[in-house]
């Protein structure tokens, strides 16, 4: 009963919310409330077109390289990029993770070289990213972000809107990933990322990372991404025929199947 | 569509540069931009597979011996969106073949070009 009362007022709230502000208090899951559910739908149908396939701009991914270079590091970040840029010379530090098919965690998620997807649905917006099939869910349903979070790969994320601009926050960070290629993230690292329309098929997210420990003040870069219209997401499952492999000290070697198949 | 594809393409092989945000790996295995030609290869194997494809090739010698190669190539998740299908290649087709050589001087590489014996060309990265 009280589940129906509280599903009510949202329902009606979001009604009160015609026009040009969306209904930041939809619930997430499946409304019981057939009144309720309509209006959560109807609250979607106001947002601003995020829906669709977008494609990373390469020229920005450039440009953020870039930038990641120039990034405000603390003497502890410069150190542990130095230590990682030295190994190098020992053939250490070559191949990424990513040659095991580990996902590269945020923010790295959002600038693979291949397309994510917008989705709306309740309470929250997805964002489907083709590269291992992987799903962000931004919520919007007005919960606050967790105080304790479990450390994830992406992360764990809230949303609002700001007129036509969703604002993300994101923290609970895995050790596991790289803020920066050779950079980990601290339990302190928090990200906010701002999302708009930019133009016609233009879609342009700017994050900001801020972590005491490891930047000495918040770093910004920009992404853009271009509507793929024609464009399905594709599955990527990176462990269905991998050949390359990076050892513990990130050397890499590659297995071209010469051997299996009497090659050589 | 030649605009989206370039970008695309682009995208594809610079992630393949050691950064974060690279899909997959880095590309120092191969004399990256050195293209080099292998004429008259027959396929033995085409694997459409992520993260990447595989064509498996042999070709004859002047001693009548058989060599067999083999080259990785770009994500179908890359490639059919340039057109190129599991069926694109199939055992026994005899092509012409572009790549960028093993390093390790293995017979092999990374495929930038496939040419059918019709003489249309198609390309992994530069669609």
């Amino acid at each position: 009963m009280a589940k129906t009362f509280r599903l009510m007022i949202a329902s009606a709230t979001a009604l009160a919310a015609a026009g040009s502000a969306p209904a930041a208090l939809a619930e997430s899951r499946a409304p019981a409330d057939p009144a309720a559910r309509s209006a959560a739908y109807a609250a979607i149908a106001r947002l601003p077109a995020f829906e669709g396939v977008w494609q990373p701009d390469w020229a920005a991914v450039t440009r953020l390289r870039a930038a990641e270079g120039q990034a405000p590091l603390t003497p502890a970040a410069r150190r542990e990029l130095e230590a990682f840029h030295a190994a190098k010379e020992q053939g250490e530090n070559l191949q990424t993770e990513g040659a095991n098919c580990r996902p590269v965690g945020m923010p790295g998620v959002m600038r693979y070289p291949y397309p994510i997807e917008f989705i709306y649905s309740p309470g929250k917006v997805n964002i489907v990213i083709e590269t291992h099939s992987q799903l962000r869910q931004i919520f919007t349903d007005g919960r606050a972000l967790p105080e304790d979070p479990d450390l994830l790969f992406n992360g764990s994320s809230v949303g609002r809107w700001d007129g036509d601009t969703l604002v993300v926050e994101t923290v609970g960070f895995s050790p596991l990933i790289s803020l920066i290629e050779g950079l980990h993230p601290t339990e302190q690292t928090r990200m906010r990322e701002r999302i708009r329309l930019a133009g016609p098929g233009q879609l342009a997210v700017e994050t900001t990372i801020t972590d005491p420990a490891l930047f000495s003040e918040p770093f910004t870069t920009a992404m853009t991404y271009r509507l793929e219209p024609e464009w399905d997401l594709r599955e990527y499952i990176c462990q269905e025929n991998n050949r390359d492999a990076a050892d513990a000290e990130g050397r890499p070697s590659m297995d071209l199947g010469f051997d299996s198949l009497g090659l050589d | 569509m030649k605009r989206l594809f370039g970008g695309l393409a682009a995208a594809a092989v610079l992630a393949m540069i050691p950064a974060s945000g690279t899909a997959h790996h880095s590309t120092a295995m191969f004399e990256w931009g050195k293209e080099v030609p292998l004429k008259n290869a027959t396929v033995l194997r085409w694997e459409w597979t992520n993260p990447h494809t595989f064509l498996y090739v042999t070709t004859k010698e002047a001693d009548g011996s058989e060599k067999k190669w083999a080259f990785e190539g770009m994500s179908p998740n890359h490639l059919v969106r340039g057109g190129w299908g599991r069926r694109t290649l199939k055992q026994g087709d005899v092509i012409d073949l572009t790549y960028y050589p093993l390093r390790d001087g293995r017979n092999g590489g990374f495929n930038i070009t496939v040419t059918f014996a019709n003489g249309k060309t198609i390309k992994q990265i530069d669609f």
